[in-house]
Order: structure tokens, then sequence, then C-alpha cells
């Protein structure tokens, strides 16, 4: 199926990728449950944020800004409310990261591995950057951060994705 | 018209989304003289918002808690049992001798609160708690809450003190009916007042972006040496006074404020791997019924164990006086308290103490082993067979 993403006129039409509605569903919840506990397994050393991982999956596979940005709401929302902070301080973050994502998966291919990596690299890096600025300058809260452990975390991601990308590929509805 | 909207949809989606949570993060932000906080209470729509997000995570994470406390438990409740029965014996041995300490303790704790009594100060026990299990976090290092499996059901509010056996944990953020969100004191908001326990230093304990435990507050004139204790001050109304903080790690200067350091504290607690902990649901300025007992079982066996010492030292005495004794009979009886003076008064002499000298008994049936009844003079047939 193709879906012109530019509306009527649009130079390009991208193939437009679905899924089981159970995945819809139960995928950004596994993430928020597994981001939840695991660091109770692993501690500090939880250098990922999974929900993200699965913001960018979506937005990418359904090349649609408007639903990136929802996913990303919602996820940004959930992530907020499981904390003690501001709700829309993530759901910010992850909408910006969401829009970002699916805009790019419209104009070049993102089928690719490296391609993939590197883009949940940056929009990570992307989205902890909105995070400080939401937290400390727009809100003017005293937020004590470190650079590295913003560069760790979107490592991690992209090694997540590395991983997961392909499971979740598999779920794709042929036509 | 319609093309605009058309044309440039996405991005007003964007906006008209960005907007809206600008407009909310302001709603629960406020400003103050020191700058920006958030609201201590969250509003009915954020508060239902956390409770439907909690909602949809607990579930999940309560089984899987409950499945890896299954399998971990069924290994070692039923198959890794080796040394049990020593580890009993020990724990036993142990119990026994924290009752005696106690009881030794337990004079100068009711000194000390007649004491209070007098002054009108109000010092609070633990007299309730609720044993809970943590079952997730929020899954962020810069958030550091967890979640327990008890909730207001259970009795829990806002504002208790989470503590575990070695120290103290958290306090209660946010009740729901069968969770609770802890916010955990290494956290960037979180505080507790504390006192150092041998310089009586006090300080406000913090939590950084590293996950470590601050002092701040204290003067740079200060002597902290490490390996000092903390324990809380029960200033903050949320944690009992004397429950242990954490050692002191080091000493460095605060960057924000001259003439002040920081001190690092290594926390009493792992609070990174937190199980079960207890919530301080009750404080009460006396004992409940459960100390009490202790208290009681630990009067008890100081009573007994002070008993069978009376005991073994009647039984010593009454052997001391069966066995012969190093007195010598020959010595002649005591001389009686000197008499008063004709005015009344008594005169003072100072008198050494001295010891009888030690001889032996004369032996009824003298034998080659038997000492000489009067060394000095029998000394030439110290040589002799009787």
């Amino acid at each position: 199926m193709t879906y012109s993403v530019f509306g009527p006129g649009s130079p390009r039409d991208v193939e437009v990728r679905h899924y089981p509605f159970l995945v819809y569903g139960l995928v950004p919840l596994v993430a928020l449950v597994a981001q939840a506990w695991l660091p109770r397994v692993l501690g500090p050393y939880t250098w990922s944020d999974l929900p993200l991982v699965i913001t960018l999956y979506f937005a990418m596979a359904r090349r649609s800004p408007i639903q990136g940005t929802l996913i990303g709401v919602v996820m940004g929302t959930l992530e907020d409310a499981l904390s003690h902070h501001a709700l829309g301080i993530n759901g910010i973050a992850k909408t910006v990261a969401g829009f970002l994502a699916a805009s790019v998966g419209v104009r070049i291919d993102v089928e690719n591995h490296t391609i993939r990596l590197l883009l949940v690299f940056l929009l990570s890096l992307v989205s902890s950057a909105i995070y400080v600025f939401i937290y400390s300058f727009l809100l003017g809260m005293a937020l004590d951060w470190r650079w590295f452990s913003e560069l760790f975390r979107a490592i991690g991601n992209s090694v997540i994705a590395l991983f997961l990308f392909p499971v979740l590929d598999r779920f794709q509805l042929q036509d | 018209m319609d093309s605009f909207f058309a044309r440039y949809r996405n991005f007003l989606v964007l906006l008209v989304l960005l907007l809206a949570q600008i407009i909310g993060l302001a709603v629960q932000v406020r400003r103050t003289a020191s700058g920006s906080t958030l609201e201590t209470k969250d509003s009915s729509g954020v508060r239902l918002i956390r409770y439907w997000a909690e909602s949809l995570v607990a579930p999940a994470e309560r089984a899987i808690e409950f499945s890896r406390l299954g399998t971990f438990g069924l290994w070692q409740n039923y198959l890794d049992l080796h040394n049990v029965r020593q580890q009993n014996q020990d724990l036993q041995s142990t119990i026994d001798r924290l009752r005696l300490e106690q009881a030794s303790l337990l004079e100068n704790a009711k000194q000390g609160q007649r004491l209070q009594a007098l002054l009108g100060f109000q010092h609070s026990y633990l007299y309730a708690t609720v044993a809970a299990q943590a079952i997730g976090s929020s899954g962020s290092d810069r958030s550091r809450v967890f979640y327990l499996d008890k909730g207001s059901a259970e009795g829990l509010k806002p504002d208790m003190a989470v503590i575990t056996a070695d120290g103290i944990v958290g306090k209660v953020r946010d009740v729901f009916p069968h969770t609770a969100q802890v916010l955990a004191i290494n956290d960037q908001n979180a505080g507790a007042g504390v006192i150092l326990e041998k310089t009586r230093i006090r300080g406000i304990l913090r939590g950084n972006s590293n996950g470590q435990l601050v002092v701040l507050g204290i003067m740079n004139d200060a002597r902290i040496q490490p390996g000092e204790r903390i324990l809380t001050a029960g200033g903050d109304m949320i944690f009992p006074r004397g429950l242990p903080v954490g050692i002191v790690k080091k000493v460095i200067n605060d960057p924000d404020r001259d003439s002040f350091i920081q001190v690092i504290v290594t926390p009493a607690a792992n609070l990174s791997s937190i199980d079960e902990v207890l919530v301080v649901t009750a404080m009460q300025s006396h004992f409940n019924d459960q100390q009490q007992q202790d208290i009681n079982a630990s009067e008890a066996l100081k009573s007994g164990d002070l008993t069978t010492m009376q005991q073994q030292k009647k039984a010593s005495d009454i052997m001391a006086e069966r066995l012969p004794g190093l007195t010598d009979p020959n010595l002649p009886a005591p001389q009686p308290a000197p008499s008063q003076q004709p005015n009344g008064s008594t005169p003072v002499v100072p008198t050494i103490p001295q010891a009888p000298p030690a001889h032996a008994p004369t032996a009824l049936h003298p034998d080659r082993f038997s000492p000489p009844a009067k060394p000095s003079n029998d000394a030439n047939s110290s040589g002799r067979n009787p």
C-alpha cells in the first residue's frame, strides 16, 4: 500500500507498513514494563530508553509524521507518569523525536539497518537534548546531568534497535 | 485555506500537541523565590494519568516479580539448604546476645525517657510498620522512584518513611489503591535531616545526579572524618530519629557556596537493589506490644542470667567453705573498731590493709608431699622422708 505524505502532488510515494492491532497495543506496553523493571536487574547500568526505541520504530515504519507524533506523545506521557517529574517533559521530547523519525522515514530508505541505527543514535541524542532543555531552561529547574550518560543511553538504544527491529519486522502484515 | 491546512497538516498537529504539553507543564510547575519547583501535590488530572500508567504497568511488574521471587525462593528455601542448621544456631545465639545487650541498654533508655518526659520532649518510636515488596521503578536514572506492591488499601499514605534493616531508603510520594510510589533518598528532589553520630553536626541529606548521597549545609570548619556514621535527626517529621543513613565517604568543598563543605555518604542500605522494605505507618512516644514483649523477654533473660549467676556464686561459696582456705587459723582475731575519742570524734588513722601471710594448712596425715608446718624452723628436715 502506498501513502502520500506530502499531500496531493507529492513527489514521492512510499510504502507504509502495517501490523496486527495487538502489536500496536502489546509492544509499547512490554517496552514500558521492561523499562520499569530492568533497573531492578541492571541497577544504574540501564543505559536504554525502550519507549523511545519503540516510538522511533513505529514512526519510521508507519512513515506518517502525525502517527509518529501521536505515538511519541503517548509513550512520553506514560513514561512521565511513571516518574515523579511533571507530565510533558518526556512527552515533548518523544513527540519531536517521533515526528522527526517519521519525517526522515519518508525521505530516505530506512530499511537499511545502518541507517536505522544511525537514526536511533542521533534521535536519542536529540531527545536527551530536548529533555535537558525543557527541564533546565524552559522550566528553570535544577537538573544535574552528565553528557556521557546521554551518550551511553544513545549507544544502548542503538544496540537494542539492532536486535529488536528485525524481530518486530517479522510481525509486519504482508499485502 | 484548505490547501494551507492540507499542506502543513503535519506541522500543525505537531505544534498543537507541543503547545498543549507546554501549557500542561506550566500548570504543574510553581515559581518560587529560589527558582522553579514541581507542585508538591499533583492535580487530579495529573494524578489520574499517573494512576492509569501505573495500572497498566503494575500487574505485569507484579507478575514478573512474583515469578522471579518464586523461582529464587524455590531454590533458596527448598534446594539450597546446606548449613541452614548451623546458621539457625548462630542466629539463635545472636538473638540471645542481642537480648542481653538490649536488657543492659534498657536501663539507660528508661532513664532517658524519664528525663525526656521531664523536659517535655517527645521521642517517637517505630510503632507500626508494613512490609512491602518493590516491584518496579520509573525506568529512568533521572527519576529515582520505585513502586511497592502495597498501597492505600494496606494503610500507606504519602510522606511515610520507607526503611530496611540496614537504613533508610526513601519516603512514600504517592499512593494508589494497591501500589505506592516511593521517592528514593538519593534522588535530587529527596531530602532528610541528618546528624553525624560523633561530632553531632546536623545537615541536610540530598541526592545528586550520580545517585550519591550528599550532606549539605555544613561549615568548612567542622572536622569530619571518613567512616563516621550518619543518623536521621528526626526533625523532618518523616524519618524517626536515630535510624542509620550511611557512613562518611569523603568531604569536599561545596562548589556553590564558599565556606561550606559537602559530605559524600555511602548509604547504609543498598539503594541500587531494593527488594523488601518496611513502611513506617505509625510513630508513637511509647513502645508497641511486640516491642514490649521483646523488652520483657530481654528482662526475663537478664534476670534469669542473674539468678543463674547468683546460684553459681552461692555454689562456689559453699565449695570454698568446704575446701581448705588460704586463711591462717593461727592468726589472732580481728581487732575491734577503735573507740571514739572523749570529744566524740573518731581518730583518723591512716591504715594500709595488709593481706594475711599465706600458709598452707597442716595436713592431718602428712606424707612426703605435704608442706612443712613451719618452714623456717624445719628447714633441716626438708629432704627427709617421714
